[in-house]
């Protein structure tokens, strides 16, 4: 510019970082800024913005000179005329500054919507005018025109430059004036921090239209382009899925979270099953919307977020249908009933139809539960062979352990929601299928086991307490706790040299282990009482192969050996880490026995024989502590009720019916121990 | 309604000698809960003690845990011992053919600590 002195424009843009620092208000700051720039670098200046959806805005013209505020007033109401090949049309279309050095009528004509656009302009008097785009965070949001011919300037390539200097200047003072988060900054912010934000991120503005959308958005509800989006009319979107809600209820544009905030309502995040209708690929997302108001409280834009939940979904689905079909599974040991609920744990989660078949003892599947479809048998493909197939909605996958047989399959297939399986479904199908086949293996096991229990329980007892010679015999078993946990307290009765072994144990523990040991114990007892005759070496027997098991395993005996010779009858008694026998004189109950260790507690211990004589009538009594640590309301049954129950007990089969009353009448609740009582009663004459 | 057996423990460390404080009732259903005190306790400690004087009730099953102790204690080098409480409790270890001047038995905890060297 030929008149334009260095000074004044380095003044210039002092002036212009000075409102750009400055914390003026909007319409202020444009009216200084055009005074900087008229009349120090043009006689006419216009500025303008541009909102993201494209909308131009002229927020200030300047003239200098006669007819000013007419002029000023006609620019003002100005837009530019979109085609023009010249001037401001052409810089807001290519980005780039425009200059024409001479105006002519004929550019002005190009720029001009009608005549008296024409005229406006030409009452200008423009020898040269400029016009430079407003870039602001790498988007163009507006554009400066300046404008000489009355002050008898003109420009040329050094005031473009200077220009677009003086136009970054102003982009940031406008920017900072808040201008640009008003008009422009929303899609700027958008731009820079959102279009590679992994959540989806759709600006709709008040009317719906969609004016922002990032990759993640297009990407997550399948568009190929963010263009896509943001060219569809509002509704044509949606029209490309269908909707549902947890519950499987169909959504309508109006219950998203964006149209009820547009409405003016609070909107909770929603999570929805979004099915593609085009492919019927299924996402879970979470929709959030919030509004952004004009400052007049009008809606500006809605700012949609919407994130993917589906994998989340999907594990918390896997991992709740494995635990409920899990629960189901082990519920109930008829499977055709569990396998009902397994399949109608999947339907809609997993799939619309599901159903389970069974290979019959002919070989031939037979189906044996169905959930949805209204139960209607579906003529999906099964594979005979158990073999996993996932083909256009319909999977099927083997009830198979790991190197076995498959014992049926699981088919599932997508009816009415048009949805599609991915290879996640297929690997959920197949744990399910898995853990059925586990479950029904399971419980046919269990069944075997049951069985084996009941006849391992069964050996352990004596079938029948043995005809003694002089004596009766009487006893009682109670096992507590389930039918297959073996184990606990044992009693036995059997010949030996000299006389006859009676022998009451308790193992600790329960289960597999304690009914091993049971076995090990009763068997050794009866082994070696009948090689040696002596209790104690019999109890040395015994705590020697307990001492050879790698784990400490105790075992609590009393043990009598009754013994009869011509003066009478009498009992050796031992004790081993148990209470002592009681022995009814004439109805009056004592204890009898030399308290020591355990079997299997310590390599070597002293177990004591304490010999009674036993006369006609008289009664020993053994039994293991499940009696006297019965729990009561208050307390345990112990040692003292025990003895007043015997009291007086007319005969074997007295006492023992005497001990379970007591116990029975005494204890609060189901039985936690094993308990075990053998008595022994000298009959009269014996 | 029979209620289930409770059983509270709490653990004190002084030094490198434990305390576990058992309370409440020993049996079958409270066997690993008293088991698991024990090994938190037994971690690092020179002498270990198990006072039982707040024990209403045991079974064979907290003999079982008893006598186990003490032969990892005579097998580990470290110093176990219990506190008898309950008449019940005594006739217990009575019958499991303790004497009642065992050496696994001390008085008190104090006592313990105090002959721990």
């Amino acid at each position: 510019m030929s008149t334009g002195a260095e000074g004044d424009r380095i003044g210039l843009l002092a002036s212009i970082d000075e409102v750009a620092t400055g914390t003026v208000l909007l319409g202020e700051t444009v009216a200084r800024l055009l005074e900087f720039v008229v009349p120090v670098f043009a006689d006419v200046a216009t500025l303008d913005t541009i909102s993201p959806t494209g909308a131009f805005h002229r927020i200030g013209s300047r003239v200098e000179g006669p007819g000013r505020e007419d002029l000023e007033k006609g620019l003002l109401r100005r837009r530019p005329v979109p085609e023009a090949p010249v001037g401001l049309p052409a810089a807001l279309a290519s980005g780039e500054s425009q200059l024409i050095e001479r105006v002519t009528d004929e550019h002005l004509r190009a720029i001009s919507a009608d005549d008296a656009d024409f005229e406006l302009l030409r009452a200008l008097e423009l020898r040269s005018v400029l016009d430079v785009p407003l870039v602001a965070r790498g988007r163009i949001v507006g554009a400066l025109a300046c404008g000489v011919g009355t002050s008898g300037r003109s420009y040329g390539a050094e005031d473009l430059l200077f220009a677009e200097v003086l136009s970054g200047r102003i982009a940031l003072a406008l920017d900072n004036a808040g201008l640009s988060a008003a008009i422009s900054g929303l899609e700027q912010r958008f731009e820079t921090t959102l279009t590679n934000l992994a959540e989806a991120v759709i600006v709709r503005d008040a009317s719906a239209q969609i004016v922002f959308a990032n990759a993640a958005a297009a990407r997550l509800l399948g568009l190929a382009s963010v263009d896509e989006l943001t060219a569809a009319a509002p509704g044509e979107v949606m029209a490309l899925f269908d909707v549902f809600d947890e519950g499987g209820r169909r959504l309508a544009l109006a219950d998203l979270p964006s149209a009820i905030v547009a409405r003016g309502e609070p909107a909770e995040p929603l999570l929805v099953r979004n099915v593609i209708r085009a492919t019927g690929e299924q996402r879970w997302l979470l929709h959030k919307a919030t509004p952004v108001f004009e400052a007049d409280g009008r809606l500006s834009l809605v700012v949609s977020v919407i994130e993917d939940l589906t994998e989340v979904k999907r594990a918390e689905l896997a991992q709740r249908l494995l635990a409920e079909a899990g629960n189901a599974l082990s519920s109930s040991l008829d499977y055709r009933q569990t396998l009902q609920q397994v399949a109608e744990l999947t339907v809609p989660g997993l799939a619309d139809w599901c159903a389970v078949l069974m290979r019959g003892d002919d070989g031939e599947l037979e189906q044996v539960a169905v959930a949805g479809a209204g139960g209607r048998v579906l003529a999906v493909s099964v594979n005979p062979a158990g073999e996993e197939k996932l083909i256009d909605g319909v999977m099927t996958v083997p009830l198979a352990i790991a190197g076995h047989t498959p014992i049926g399959v699981l088919s599932l297939a997508m009816t009415a929601s048009g949805r599609e399986f991915d290879e996640a479904d297929l690997a959920l199908a197949r744990e399910l299928g898995h853990r059925a086949a586990t479950a029904i293996e399971n419980a046919r096991l269990y069944a075997e086991r049951s069985l084996i229990a009941a006849t391992l329980q069964r050996s352990l007892l004596p079938p029948e307490l043995p005809r003694v010679p002089g004596f009766r015999l009487a006893g009682f078993y109670h096992a507590a706790g389930e039918q297959n946990e073996v184990g606990g307290d044992f009693y036995d009765a059997f010949e030996v040299p000299g006389g006859w072994m009676v022998v009451v144990g308790d193992v600790a523990g329960r289960g597999a282990e304690a009914a091993a040991l049971t076995s090990l114990s009763r068997y050794t007892l009866r082994t070696a009482g009948r090689l040696v005759g002596d209790p104690i070496a019999a109890l040395e027997q015994l705590n020697d192969a307990l001492r050879e098991g790698p784990a400490l395993s105790l075992v609590s005996v009393c043990c009598a050996l009754l013994r009869t010779a011509a003066g009478g009858a009498s009992a050796d008694v031992v004790l081993a880490g148990h209470p002592p026998l009681v022995h009814l004189r004439g109805g009056r109950p004592e204890p009898v026995g030399v308290f020591a260790p355990f079997l299997g507690a310590y390599e070597r211990a002293a177990w004591t024989a304490v010999t009674v004589a036993i006369d006609p009538g008289d009664q020993l009594v053994l039994y293991t502590d499940g009696v006297i640590d019965t729990v009561g309301v208050e307390e345990r049954f112990g040692e003292e009720r025990l003895m007043d129950a015997l009291r007086d007990a007319a005969s074997a089969a007295d006492a023992v019916a005497r001990i379970e009353r007591a116990v029975s009448g005494f204890a609060d609740g189901p039985q936690v121990d094993d308990t075990a009582v053998i008595v022994v009663e000298r009959l009269a004459g014996g | 309604m029979q209620l289930a057996s409770q059983l509270s423990l709490e653990f004190r460390r002084a030094g490198d000698a434990s305390v576990v404080y058992a309370r409440g009732d020993i049996d079958l259903s409270t066997l690993a809960k008293a088991a698991a005190a024990l090994d938190a306790a037994r971690e690092g400690a020179a002498t270990l003690l198990l006072d039982l004087r707040r024990v209403d009730f045991m079974d064979t099953s907290g003999l079982r845990l008893v006598i186990a102790e003490q032969q990892r204690a005579a097998a580990n080098s470290y110093r176990f011992a219990v506190v008898l409480g309950s008449r019940k409790v005594q006739r217990l270890f009575e019958i499991a053919g303790f004497a009642a001047d065992d050496e696994l038995f001390v008085e008190s905890p104090t006592a313990f600590a105090g002959g721990g060297d």
